[in-house]
């Protein structure tokens, strides 16, 4: 190589991190800060003029806040801890959600985990696969969950019947708080799997040997060297489902009824009815609360961060394994356990869906669903939504949004790991679209993009595919941060010192040295992306109005008649081109990167 | 005035420029730009527009422009053009397009009406000519979003607006004209329950946990089942409420004591599910978790088509009511062609084109000349008598009604 050509790569790679960095602020500013903002604003601008009164009326509003609506009204944290603390207390809907969410994320880290022991420390046939396709639960929309659940988990549903068979018990679980629950955890105990897995796939097995050869038992060695590293990713994928489950809409309502209506319920209702200022109010009491537990989340994880080289991951057990001694016995009766739960919570809903995709009413089998997308495809006018182009843009934009969130969460998972100070505030800030009202989001994209901004005499408008690129890239990027980001924050400094010294740029460093310890968090967090993409439809359906932009998910919801079957075969499409897409991520990704 | 010069005038302000110098990354990226028009004259728009080689997305009505035949751009909801089964969308663009040298183009935008809504209040341009599919709330909502200013224009003299059924015309002010309605109603189950045949009916311990409803707030048969019982019961004065405190609705039952959120009270203590989309709500219907389900009058025409046992689909007209949906069209006061929107609406209620809505809206026509086969009414119900409230008694209402009963049935 030239020097001329070496000095223009230096120039490059010193700079690469620093335009990265500005490309991201400009993307969440231009698709994200300034749309949610031009929505947010209305809680304190009324009718021009600068009020907190909208505010007030809210944190006062015992419906919304329950007994805490007294702390706003005047009286003493002591008399209001005594009202919270007696049995007749009111939640208000607030307190619910954030009740509902706590219970949600208890259950889906309960179900998570032991998938994320299974996943990372055994081997077995089928392991990537089943690894890849852990997240398909991500994309599905609310209504074709709510068809699995009223079907598995139903009066006439799979398991009453299975139950009646072996003479157990009837349950009825559907609308009720356990049906949300499990729904939640339906959506978000794969994400506490993932996560973990990806973590627990990092851990350096020498750190283990050397506890075991200094004596210490198996057990002790998980708790002392293992459970310290896996820490950060169980409590990322917790505080993420509480943010997920806090801002959970529709599913509350289609499997657990409008006595258990959640703050976005309100938000919807009152956008809807274009009650901007309050919604906008509900939605910034919304936003706080998610992004304090996040912000709480972080300072925790920048004070607990543990050092590691990782050198090579651990050896992963046999499934079926060569002794079986008492331990192996009772490690795979946890397993066989387990995964008959994870047959009820998981497989069946979606094997229900399925299923449903290929019934009549009457319950005869029908490939009429199907023949439906086929005829839409051949004969659906311009003006409608058709199957074929709707999974290629789902595809399309899936890829191409992943790639621009890696770039954007591996910037922002290095300025909030490295960055000392303020890190927690800017991790926080930067997970905000995760923890924005999607309503709030959707309405802020049709204002700030669709509709355009006045400059300079100008009115200058975003729509169509690139905006939706962008759009998904936002929804999905904090996911990488979250996968990379512990990972980076455990390595340990002294490496990229070394790097640096020897005159690596930081780029450099950081994409020799830095992403491929924490690779599997990398392929965690672009599988992430793409289930975001895939899924994704509030902004979709915002940005897609007037063009040919629509995916799966907007079509599902387009093919949703009088009866649900066409709807359901799309929800099959979407379920195998995600599940193929997982499945060539992973494959691309590789396995954990060994040198 | 002269329609044909308003809309002229209209259409020149109406041009998207792309930046020519981005033309290429601007159109890949969605991106456009439209010339601010603050009351200036159409010379300044009339030399932009001139710059037609770089116009990489604009919009339909602009290509139109080279050829005479004008585009009519009619906004709807998505199901009256792309619904699995039927709708009209397709059989009424070919057969205006055949008769008028115009072309139909259908705008689908999520959100229905309050697309246009939040377009006009935040000074983009509408883009559209008439919105098919008005209900009387979304005119309602309309009016106090804007205040004085008009989404839409008077409808004027529409050819074949007097055979309207007189219940039917929601809007006071003449500016929508109904072309289509529906009716909710219970549908039940009939190997497994029989409906009562009024409102107290539904509280016997017969009926425990056997209805399923909806959220009034995000979904319309939800709202029109409350608004039934309103009607039904009166609103109570709702002192102490968010209604206003003045009791604007009486109710029929006699019984000023007793009010709609009385009733509601009583279906809760009777374990009434109340979901939160029509979709959820039928899907746990169909699937057995309870036998009655407020859902439309046309309920057997979908059952009938899907080869299921009408037996299963019973229709409960309660009190012999139904509350009517009706769907109204009217023309956007910032129409570019508004007259062609105007022949399109008539051409909405000729006899035969009524006929054709009905049974591909699955609805019923809004006029009292509508051709429908005779045995239509076979499958697709009508009610011996119909409520529903107009435009008057929804406005300063509606929303108090929905956050009184929200408030009582959610009190977490």
């Amino acid at each position: 190589m030239s020097d001329t050509s070496r000095r223009l790569r230096d120039r490059v790679e010193r700079r690469a991190l620093t335009a990265l960095t500005a490309a991201t602020v400009a993307v969440l500013v231009v698709v994200f800060y300034y749309p949610v903002g031009t929505v947010l604003v209305e809680a304190v601008v009324v009718d021009g003029r600068l009020t907190l009164a909208v505010f007030a009326d809210l944190l006062r509003d015992p419906f919304y806040l329950g007994e805490f609506a007294r702390l706003f009204t005047g009286e003493g944290p002591v008399a209001v801890a005594r009202a919270v603390a007696a049995p007749d207390r009111r939640l208000g809907i607030v307190g619910f959600t954030a009740y509902q969410a706590v219970l949600s994320t208890i259950v889906s880290v309960a179900l998570g985990l032991p998938a994320a022991y299974v996943l990372a420390r055994f081997e077995f046939p089928g392991r990537r696969t089943l690894r890849s396709v852990t997240i398909l639960p991500f994309v599905l929309p609310s209504i074709m969950v709510a068809v699995g659940f009223v079907a598995t988990f139903g009066r006439n549903g799979t398991l009453n019947a299975v139950l009646s068979a072996i003479g157990g018990p009837r349950v009825d679980l559907m609308f009720s708080l356990e049906a949300i629950l499990i729904a939640h955890a339906f959506y978000n105990a794969p994400l506490v799997a993932r996560v973990t897995t990806a973590a627990w796939e990092s851990v350096d097995a020498s750190a283990v040997e050397t506890a075991r050869s200094l004596g210490a038992g198996p057990l002790r060695a998980f708790l002392d060297v293992v459970a310290p590293q896996l820490y950060p990713a169980v409590l990322t994928s917790a505080a993420l489902t509480f943010v997920f489950t806090f801002g959970t809409f529709p599913i509350v309502l289609a499997l657990g009824g409008f006595e258990l209506a959640t703050v976005e319920v309100f938000v919807y209702r009152l956008a809807r009815d274009l009650q901007y200022a309050e919604a906008a109010a509900l939605a910034l009491v919304e936003l706080v609360i998610a992004l304090g537990v996040l912000f709480a989340y972080l300072r925790y994880e920048a004070a607990t961060a543990v050092s590691s080289r990782r050198a090579r991951p651990l050896p992963r057990k046999l499934l079926w394994p060569d002794a079986w001694t008492p331990r192996a016995l009772a490690e795979r009766a946890g397993i066989v356990t387990y995964a008959g739960f994870a047959a009820v919570v998981f497989f069946a809903p979606i094997a229900s869906m399925v299923l449903a995709s290929v019934t009549t009413a009457d319950g005869s089998l029908t490939l009429d669903h199907y023949r439906f997308l086929l005829t839409r495809q051949q004969t659906g006018a311009a003006f409608q939504v058709r199957p074929w182009p709707a999974v290629r843009n789902s595809v399309l934009f899936a890829g191409a949004s992943a790639m621009v969130a890696l770039p954007m969460g591996v910037v922002v998972a290095v300025i909030t790991t490295r960055a000392s100070r303020g890190r927690s505030l800017v991790g926080a800030v930067a997970m905000a679209p995760f923890a924005v009202s999607g309503i709030v989001v959707g309405l802020g994209l049709l204002r700030g993009l669709v509709f355009g901004v006045e400059v300079a005499g100008w009115r200058i408008a975003v729509a169509g595919s690139a905006a939706i690129v962008a759009a998904h890239a936002v929804a999905g990027y904090p996911f990488v941060v979250r996968t990379v980001a512990p990972g980076l924050a455990s390595l340990d400094a002294s490496l990229v010192e070394s790097a640096r010294a020897l005159g690596a740029s930081r780029a450099r460093a950081l994409f020799d040295i830095e992403l491929p310890l924490v690779w599997p968090g990398v392929v965690a967090g672009a599988a992430f992306a793409v289930a975001i993409s895939m899924g994704e439809f509030t902004a979709t359906v915002v940005l897609a109005t007037g063009t040919d932009a629509y995916t799966m998910p907007v079509a599902i919801e387009r093919f949703i008649g009088r009866r649900l079957g066409p709807a359901t075969a799309m929800g099959v499409v979407l379920l195998i081109v995600t599940g193929v897409s997982f499945l060539v991520i992973e494959r691309l990704g590789g396995e954990v990167r060994d040198y | 005035m002269d329609d044909a010069t308003t809309a002229a005038r209209r259409h020149s302000r109406r041009r998207f420029l792309a930046l020519s110098g981005a033309a290429g990354l601007a159109g890949l990226a969605g991106c456009s730009a439209e010339r601010v028009d603050e009351g200036a004259d159409g010379e300044a728009d009339e030399s932009n527009a001139t710059d037609d080689a770089s116009e990489t997305n604009e919009t339909d009505e602009d290509a139109s422009d080279a050829d005479a035949s004008p585009t009519l751009t009619v906004a709807t909801y998505g199901a009256f053009v792309d619904a699995p089964s039927v709708s009209p969308g397709a059989w009424l663009k070919e057969t205006f397009e055949s008769r008028v040298d115009a072309t139909v183009e259908w705008a689908t935008p999520d959100n229905g009406v309050n697309y246009y809504l939040e377009r006009a209040a935040s000074g983009a341009s509408i883009d559209a000519d008439l919105y098919v599919g008005l209900t009387t709330e979304d005119l309602v909502r309309a009016d106090a979003e804007l205040d004085d200013d008009d989404l839409f224009a008077e409808a004027g003299a529409i050819d074949g607006s007097d055979a309207v059924r007189d219940g039917l015309r929601f809007d006071p002010r003449g500016r929508a004209v109904p072309f289509d309605t529906g009716y909710v109603s219970l549908v039940y189950d009939g190997t497994e329950t029989t409906a009562p045949e009024t409102f107290e009916g539904l509280l016997d311990e017969d009926h425990r946990g056997a209805l399923i409803a909806q959220n009034p707030g995000s979904s319309s048969t939800g709202r029109s089942f409350l608004l039934h019982t309103i009607h039904r019961f009166g609103d109570g004065g709702d002192e102490g409420g968010y209604g206003g405190g003045d009791e604007t609705v009486e109710g029929t039952d006699d019984d000023p004591d007793y009010d709609y959120l009385d009733y509601w009270a009583d279906l809760q203590a009777n374990d009434v599910r109340v979901l939160g989309s029509w979709e959820d709500a039928y899907t746990a219907w169909s699937n057995g978790e309870a036998p009655m389900v407020v859902s439309y009058s046309t309920d057997q025409v979908f059952a009938a088509d899907a080869g299921e046992d009408l037996e299963r689909h019973q229709i409960r007209f309660v009190n012999d009511e139904a509350y009517a949906t009706p769907e109204g069209m009217a023309v956007f006061a910032d129409a570019d062609e508004p007259a062609l929107a105007r022949e399109f609406m008539s051409f909405l209620l000729e006899p035969a084109v009524q006929g054709e809505i009905a049974k591909r809206n699955v609805a019923f026509p809004a006029t009292t000349t509508a051709a429908l086969p005779d045995d239509y009414a076979s499958l697709a119900k009508e009610p011996t008598t119909s409520v529903t409230f107009g435009y008057d008694e929804l406005q300063g209402s509606l929303d108090g009604w929905i956050t009184d009963w929200e408030r009582q049935v959610a009190g977490n």
